[in-house]
């Protein structure tokens, strides 16, 4: 059909309902709100690496769902999470990014958590253990006991990851929640300790999944020069696309040819532990968190949605721990040639995406977005976005492609 | 302190390598990399770094020689990339010169502003300019002749949030 009048271009696709999803879900106040409640508070994060606090401890913030959060590792070496907010008058305890508490606060002494406001302390299991001038101010109707942090489910896990999750009792373990995803890359990722090298963040005004989706669809190859040229041969399309149980995707590998990017080397030097040279592994969980294994470098990426048409994306980068200063400077420099943000690809996935983002703006006229390529459930196949929007019409009881009806699992799943 | 060059003249390597970052500028500016990359030597090593407290560590966001940088240019045009120019406003704060070495180091501040052109909606922002960079260059060179040639250039910038970054080099 040529080009389409108004009535035409608002019309269903001539695909099945789960090959294509209303842009609302992209862009609907309302849908946002419950997607926070539904699946964010409910669902397990990552929000850091443990090498972010390798020493008794240490500490980093960080927020879920609009909820600040802070990870702390006790003199025991656990990590524990808690709101990062004060039960007295609901300060945010620690201000920074990162940090140790070793050290005394203006307000507060060493080895505690320390509110500046009235100077509440807690200790790293989330104990009140001070309250300023407590007897005369509350004399026996309230005590430090009365007072403790809200504390999280908090987990190590899948290489080092720090996973959090908000509700107390989680439908599914962090275990059983990840462990089919992550089989692939797990004897890799758990063979040595791991360290962060690569850290930045880009807000842009697109809601979470698109993303997410991007991360999930190698379709969109075609965008990059370098995965063309180092990538496009039988291998790369006979990688196959994956579907796990609660809405995880898995992306096989092949081997890359790096070489044919003009002025960019193999990575078979400094692969992962147990993997051949050159490959490229992409586990995306679900609802947006994506780890991208390139021979070398693992990326990545963890979402947090802050409005329905804006998602901040924080973007790390590991190695090995052991890793000398030149083996960490060669996987830093394969990490940031494509994937930094003056790498040759990341830009331009950040353009693509945001770029969806100017046409689903909340307010803007509702549309179809297509995911409705069958490729034998290889590279291109659209298969991985398809079982994402499964799993979150799940979680948020709304059709995908008809979000004011309520989820009706698809007919045809065997075909899936 | 100005030193006398073969043709006898008076030649101030300070000033010298204040000019040199300044023309780097304007060559940045005008997206003439291979112009810009000729006052660079064959040693010339790049790098974009900073340090990153959210997980206290100094952090290298690209790192290039000149060889990589020519070729990171050269292919510039198959690439899909934000066209949005940058507009560098370098002050030149300390130069230090070592004629017996016949090398100098300077740093200075520089601030770059982003002029939307077709990274979001070109009809709403197109003609936008954001601040996009704060950083430092810490540049190191050779002086030969009446020439300051760039031996390395650190862009040494505060931003962690990047948004959309760059294809270019800053
Ligand atoms: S609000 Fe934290 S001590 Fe008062
Ligand atoms: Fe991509």
């Amino acid at each position: 059909m040529a080009a389409k009048n108004h009535r035409q271009w608002l019309a269903d696709p001539a695909l099945k309902p789960s090959e294509w999803v209303d842009s609302r879900i992209y862009s609907d106040p309302e849908i946002f709100e419950e997607e926070l409640e539904k699946i964010f508070k409910k669902s397990w994060i990552p929000v850091c690496h443990e090498s972010e606090l390798p020493n008794p401890y240490d500490f980093r913030t960080t927020s879920i769902a609009r909820e600040p959060v802070i990870v702390c590792r006790g003199p025991d070496n656990e990590v524990r999470a808690f709101f990062n907010v004060c039960p007295h008058r609901g300060m945010i305890i620690e201000r920074r990014p990162s940090g140790s508490f070793l050290e005394g606060q203006p307000s507060g002494n060493p080895k505690r958590m320390t509110c500046m406001f009235h100077a509440w302390q807690y200790d790293m299991r989330g104990n009140c253990v001070y309250i300023s001038r407590e007897k005369e101010g509350f004399q026996e109707r309230l005590c430090k006991e009365d007072v403790g942090l809200r504390r999280l489910r908090c987990e190590v896990k899948f290489g080092g990851f720090v996973w959090v999750n908000l509700e107390d009792n989680p439908q599914t373990s962090l275990e059983d929640w990840g462990a089919a995803a992550f089989t692939c890359l797990r004897k890799t990722l758990e063979a040595e300790p791991l360290e962060v090298f690569h850290y930045h963040k880009a807000i842009v005004n697109a809601n979470y999944k698109l993303w997410h989706d991007t991360n999930c669809e190698f379709y969109h190859d075609f965008m990059h020069y370098h995965n063309r040229v180092t990538g496009f041969n039988d291998a790369y399309f006979a990688r196959k696309n994956e579907a796990f149980d609660h809405g995880h995707i898995v992306v096989g590998t092949f081997e890359v040819n790096y070489e044919k990017y003009e002025g960019f080397d193999s990575r078979a030097a400094l692969s992962f532990p147990h993997l051949p040279p050159n490959q490229w592994y992409m586990i995306d969980m679900f609802p947006g968190m994506n780890f991208n294994l390139r021979g070398s470098a693992l990326r990545c990426d963890i979402v947090t949605p802050l409005a329905p048409d804006k998602v901040m994306i924080e973007f790390r980068g590991l190695g090995l721990k052991r890793d000398t200063a030149e083996e960490r400077q060669t996987r830093i420099n394969h990490h940031n040639s494509i994937w930094g943000p003056f790498g040759r690809n990341l830009h331009e996935d950040l353009i693509g995406v945001q770029g969806q983002g100017t046409t689903m703006a909340t307010g803007s006229e509702p549309r179809r977005i297509l995911h409705g390529r069958h490729e034998n459930q290889t590279i291109h196949d659209e298969n991985g976005m398809r079982h994402y929007y499964q799993e979150w019409g799940r979680w948020m009881n709304r059709s995908p492609s008809k979000p004011d009806l309520p989820y009706a699992e698809p007919v045809s799943v065997a075909a899936e | 302190m100005p030193r006398s060059c073969k043709w006898g003249l008076l030649v101030d390597s300070a000033a010298l390598v204040r000019d040199t970052i300044y023309r780097s500028t304007i060559l940045l500016d005008r997206q003439e990399w291979n112009d810009w990359l000729a006052h660079c030597d064959d040693n010339f090593e790049y790098a974009i770094r900073a340090w990153s407290p959210e997980i206290n560590k100094d952090v290298t966001y690209l790192a290039l020689d000149r060889n990589g940088l020519a070729t990171m240019v050269k292919l510039l045009p198959k690439h899909n990339t934000d066209h949005s120019p940058l507009t560098r406003h370098t002050s030149v704060y300390t130069v230090d010169v070592d004629e017996a070495a016949r090398s100098a180091k300077a740093i200075s501040s520089v601030v770059v502003y982003q002029t939307l052109l077709d990274g979001i909606n070109s009809h709403i922002d197109a003609g936008e300019s954001r601040l996009f960079l704060v950083g430092k260059y810490i540049d190191t060179f050779k002086l030969q002749d009446d020439q300051a040639k760039f031996l390395s250039r650190e862009v040494r910038i505060e931003n962690r949030r990047l948004d959309k970054g760059s294809h270019w080099p800053i």
